[in-house]
């Protein structure tokens, strides 16, 4: 049962900052998410049973939840990012925002461990609510047109996403099986010519904007830029994730001759988000910015693992996104306390600062680094099976890949280097409190952990991802 | 097994260690600490070695897995150690060059407050390198690739608050990024042909592949791009030069001694691969002759101590490389080893001279320091004849065996080039002595204060100067070490060490001879300046390094910028997309709803109903409502 206690704890200690002090919201929320935390090692070690309850039996919809290697990992770093970003909050936030913080985990931790259509969708929407009002009411001056964006985006996305599910399941029952939304039913079923494509698509599309993936990313420099940075640690490192996990999870199973179709198509437009995000990150002096288009980068990485359609490109894919969420979840987490210490993101109006915070720079450089994929940091081994996926399927895309790496040292160093070095200017700021590095540094380990021994995460998330990959058996998904 | 992982660890230990607590530790103690544990390293490794030695002459493997690295695709990539008699050489000059350099640097850092950092940075420099060689496979050998580089890129930057201290780190860093890549594309190449990237298990696949598919000159030669970045073979070789921003022992250490072989050691590790690639084996050769007698021009007007030592480095990286070209692996691995000696010694020579001269590197301002430091000068002098290749100092021996196979093997010209290069470089190594120690003193206020460095620095220079005079007679041991190991599997040259043609070897001492005394007529009997013949071509282009730098900020780093430029203009029209569909839709929201109660409801309404229409069209096209 600690599957139904990530999701249970996280909703009761919602409605419990609701009750608690303005100042004590933080404490209940911070405790709550720790309590979560445990519950996800106790599934991780002792017990990954899931729930299969039933829902609304007229429409053959099950409360199914289960926590497969593909899943289980995302439901760690959801369950670790969430203990970092609450203590990394502020205390004046209020009780609302820790309200819909754990709201959100809640609704985070749900869709990952769903394995049935309609429960997914359902904690698909409800995960909008939570960042729709963090971006309202705690972001900076644009964080309303930053919220609307989002909004608007994401339902668009969301509505399709509806009709997709909806009609996939109505198909299977038309072809004579059970009205199910179970996504084991569903897959491999066979879908008529003609609505196929269009499925596809729509589903696709749902999952694109989520991601965000280029060029459906408009809602993201918004939203990053103007989030509080915990905030925007959260909807990188985790909500990201679930537009990269929806194509695993629900398209893989479903559209495998689609994606063979249109492999080509994907690969290009995944590639060209790769350069375009890299190249549009090398360009902005807005320090957040810079890490916004790399994760928009990263995240057409992890498409081209998927796209690549070979067992090591989607492992990798799987590694990748618990690799890129920890990390860039840190970054902008430290950039979040560099930006409340200095008042600005614009790294023209900063240097030397290493002089005065030598620990906040060394954090800094740390999630610098695992950013730009250093090999020996986890960046660099879902970097590597992405990349040997590409050989083996499309091998331009490896080249594209290994050559936005490059880029991505140059893009990401610039910023260190811009705010940390040379002759230091302005006044000195206030570096790392122990309180804050009593957090970072289980942060940076546990990085540094996955780094040095990948297979703890690829070796469980293999054998889920066989019900996925041996679709591809005969296409180079041999190896 | 289990040294090598004593091997391994202790240095990190000292790198961890040093940067938790050297806010307490007082002072002179990180240096003390860092450098007692390089110490044991050496002591582990030469113990290590013998026990190497004890096996049998074809068996000399000592390997073992720590741990599964990445498991769940195909075979599993194991966190595996690996001594060979090859990773032994590379083992002994990294700890014991390294001991020494550490010592010179209690000295040399005395009074930097960042001493603790320093020691720190260069303790996880010796670990990064040692998991460099002492890997199994290729991605374990790429992860010390790349910390090796961060560890650069730390020391480059070490005074992190001169601006083009941060600019050098930075180009090192991306530079070997590039590097880095063709490795992490080649190793990836050959784990989906041949499902592993153990050496082992590859090099007895090679063994019995017939050379010459496009499949292996791609390997080799995505594998020879990082070596070219990493040991700063034409064109990725600026970087080197720019690295003399970081702390002159560290110029010593990384970027002379044990970083910049990488490449070599890559190159040397892999030859059973290079046999099946001839294309890329030849192409080595060739850059490798060519980068050091490019380099060695740029050195003849270079006005820093430091910059024609770091060009002298490149060359004789070349000669490295073109050891490697021509299959002469044992040279090759020979000239690492005296090349290591005597570089080191001129590099901690120069930094003596640094520190006497308060951080001064201005030729200009030397001259006549003999006087003042006769230790120095002598190390500096013994490393001087054996890097220009003067009998019987170690230099001549490597470099003699690289050009006599070279000759042996048929490449004539890359012998031509390599025998041009010795006079070369016997000429702009002169020119640097005398420029530094003889002469009338050209800042007499430096000059006065100039004095010869302490105890703790001159006895490391001395020791590493006694081996460069002695080094070549490593020769026959070497030899005798390394043969059994590259005939393990086919593709080096049959003899591992053996004499060109006595004309070969008389006109390469002949030039070098000729070569010093004209260094001798300009700068001791005509007193000619430093800056003399600089003002105009080719003084000024070979002074300006050719201008590689102005050629690269052309061709990649302001088309990328430009490109960037471009994205941003794109990303104002997607941005643009975006508010022009909110507007949009709220325009025919207005139409549609006159009861409006607040904006966000009225997206949501709008789009359900656009939704709920298309739900409805999806619906009937499928056929489910009829």
């Amino acid at each position: 049962m600690f599957l139904v206690w990530l999701l249970a704890v996280p909703l009761a200690g919602a409605i419990a900052t609701l009750l608690a002090s303005a100042k004590g919201a933080k404490v209940v929320a911070a405790i709550t998410s720790f309590v979560a935390l445990v519950g996800y090692a106790g599934l991780l070690f002792v017990n990954r049973a899931g729930v299969n309850w039933p829902w609304i039996s007229a429409w053959g919809v099950r409360f199914h939840l289960e926590a497969d290697g593909l899943g289980l990992f995302l439901l760690g770093l959801n369950a670790v990012l969430f203990v970092v970003a609450i203590l990394a909050s502020s205390e004046e936030m209020g009780r609302v925002y820790y309200f819909w913080l754990l709201l959100l985990e809640f609704s985070v931790a749900g869709l990952f461990a769903a394995v049935d259509l309609f429960v997914f969708y359902v904690f698909w929407e409800v995960l909008l609510i939570p960042v729709f009002f963090l971006l309202t009411q705690w972001s900076g001056a644009r964080g309303k047109a930053a919220a609307l964006k989002w909004l608007i985006m994401n339902l668009v996305g969301s509505f399709f996403l509806l009709v997709g599910i909806v009609a996939v399941a109505v198909i299977h029952h038309q072809n004579g099986g059970a009205f199910t939304f179970e996504i084991s039913a569903l897959s491999g079923m066979t879908l008529p010519a003609g609505a196929a494509t269009w499925l596809f698509v729509a589903f696709l599309v749902a999952f694109w904007i989520k991601a965000p993936l280029w060029p459906l990313h408009g809602w993201m420099p918004d939203a990053y830029g103007e989030s509080p940075a915990p905030v925007t640690a959260l909807i990188s490192g985790v909500l990201s994730k679930a537009g990269i996990y929806g194509i695993l999870r629900v398209m893989m199973p479903l559209f495998l001759p689609q994606f063979r179709q249109f492999q080509l198509v994907l690969l290009i437009l995944a590639a060209i988000g790769l350069l375009y995000g890299a190249l549009a990150a090398l360009r902005q002096n807005d320090m957040k910015m810079v890490t916004a288009y790399g994760s928009l980068s990263h995240m057409a990485m992890m498409a081209l693992g998927i796209f690549s359609l070979t067992e090591v490109g989607i492992l990798g894919t799987t590694y990748y996104m618990v690799a890129h969420g920890l990390m860039v979840g840190g970054l902008f987490i430290v950039l979040g306390l560099l930006e409340s210490r200095t008042g600005t993101r614009t790294i023209q109006d900063m240097a030397g600062l290493n002089k005065s915070a030598p620990r906040l720079a060394a954090y800094f450089l740390f999630f610098v680094l695992g950013a730009l994929g250093l090999p020996g940091l986890p960046g660099f081994v879902g970097e590597y099976m992405i990349i040997q996926g590409l050989i083996q399927s499309q091998v331009v895309f490896a080249v594209v890949a290994g050559f936005v790496l490059v880029v991505a040292a140059w893009y990401m160093l610039r910023v260190f280097q811009a705010v940390m070095q040379g002759p230091a200017k302005g006044s000195a700021i206030r570096d790392l409190l122990a309180r804050q590095v009593a957090w970072l540094v289980p942060l940076a380990g546990l990085v540094v952990f996955i780094g040095l021994w990948p297979a703890g995460i690829t070796s469980h998330a293999a054998p889920s991802l066989y019900h996925v990959t041996h679709f591809l058996a005969g296409k180079g998904g041999g190896q | 097994m289990q040294d090598l992982v004593e091997i391994l660890i202790l240095p990190l230990i000292g790198a961890g260690t040093i940067t938790a607590f050297k806010g307490i530790m007082p002072r002179r103690l990180p240096g003390i600490w860092a450098s007692v544990l390089v110490a044991v390293s050496f002591v582990v490794s030469v113990l290590a070695d013998r026990k190497l030695s004890h096996l049998a002459a074809s068996h000399r493997v000592i390997t073992g897995v720590l741990w599964n690295w990445v498991t769940g695709f195909g075979p599993a990539i194991h966190f595996r150690l690996y001594l060979d008699p090859l990773s032994a050489v590379w083992l002994l000059i990294i700890t014991g060059v390294g001991a020494l350099i550490h010592i010179y640097s209690i000295g040399y850092m005395h009074d930097d407050p960042g001493e603790g950092r320093y020691f720190a940075y260069l303790n996880f420099f010796i670990f990064s390198m040692l998991l460099l060689v002492l890997a199994g496979n290729l991605a374990i050998l790429l992860i010390g690739w790349a910390l090796v580089g961060l560890a650069s890129y730390f020391l480059i930057g070490f005074w992190y608050e001169r601006p083009s201290a941060v600019a050098a780190a930075k180009k090192a860093f991306v530079m070997n990024t590039l590097g880095d890549v063709g490795i992490l594309l080649g190793l990836a190449l050959l784990y989906v042909h041949y499902h592993g990237i153990g050496y082992q298990h590859l090099f007895r696949i090679f063994d019995n592949a017939r050379p010459g598919s496009a499949f292996f000159e791609w390997s080799a030669f995505l594998l020879y791009l990082g070596a070219m970045a990493k040991s700063a073979q034409f064109p990725l070789h600026m970087w080197l030069a720019d690295a003399m921003e970081g702390p002159t022992p560290v110029s010593a250490l990384i970027h002379a001694a044990t970083m910049v072989t990488a490449g070599v050691y890559l190159m040397t590790r892999l030859y059973p691969l290079l046999r099946l690639a001839p294309f890329t084996h030849q192409l080595i050769g060739a850059i490798g002759a060519f980068t050091a007698i490019f380099a060695a021009s740029i050195a003849f007007f270079q006005q820093d101590i430091k910059k024609v030592l770091a060009y002298s480095t490149l060359s004789q990286l070349g000669y490295m490389f073109l050891a490697v070209g021509v299959g002469a692996y044992t040279a090759g691995v020979f000239h690492f080893m005296t090349h290591a000696f005597f570089k080191a010694t001129l590099f901690l020579a120069a930094g003596s001279v640094i520190h006497a001269l308060s951080g001064e590197q201005d030729l200009g301002q030397m001259g006549g320091l003999w006087r003042k430091m006769p230790w120095t000068m002598a190390s500096f002098l013994v490393a001087t004849l054996a890097i220009a290749g003067i009998p019987p100092f170690a230099g001549y021996f490597s470099k003699e065996a690289i050009l006599g196979q070279a000759y042996n093997s048929g490449h004539y010209v890359l012998w031509g080039v390599g025998v041009f290069t010795a006079g070369m470089t016997s000429y702009y190594m002169f020119r640097l002595f005398f420029l530094t120690f003889f002469g009338k003193p050209r800042n007499q206020k430096l000059y006065e204060h100039a004095h010869e460095a302490p105890l703790v620095m001159t006895i490391p220079v001395v020791i590493l100067g006694v081996f460069s005079v002695i080094g070549g007679f490593f020769g026959g041991w070497l030899n005798r070490w390394l043969s059994p190991a590259f005939h393990q599997y086919r593709g080096a040259l049959t003899a591992p060490l053996e004499h060109g043609p006595v004309f070969g070897t008389v006109l390469t001492v002949g030039l070098a001879v000729v070569a010093f005394f004209v260094a001798y007529v300009l700068y001791i009997v005509r007193q000619t300046a430093p800056r003399a013949g600089t003002a105009v071509p080719p003084g000024l282009w070979m002074l300006k390094a050719w201008g590689m730098d102005a050629a690269w900020t052309w061709v990649a780093v302001n088309p990328l910028k430009w490109l960037g430029d471009a994205m941003l203009t794109v990303e104002r029209g997607i941005l643009a997309a975006v508010v022009g569909l909110a507007d949009g839709i709220q325009a025919w929201a207005s139409d549609l709803a006159p009861i409006q109660t607040g904006y966000v409801r009225r997206y949501a309404l709008s789009i359900m109903v656009g939704v709920v229409a298309l739900l409805a069209y999806y619906l009937i096209r499928i056929g489910f409502i009829s």
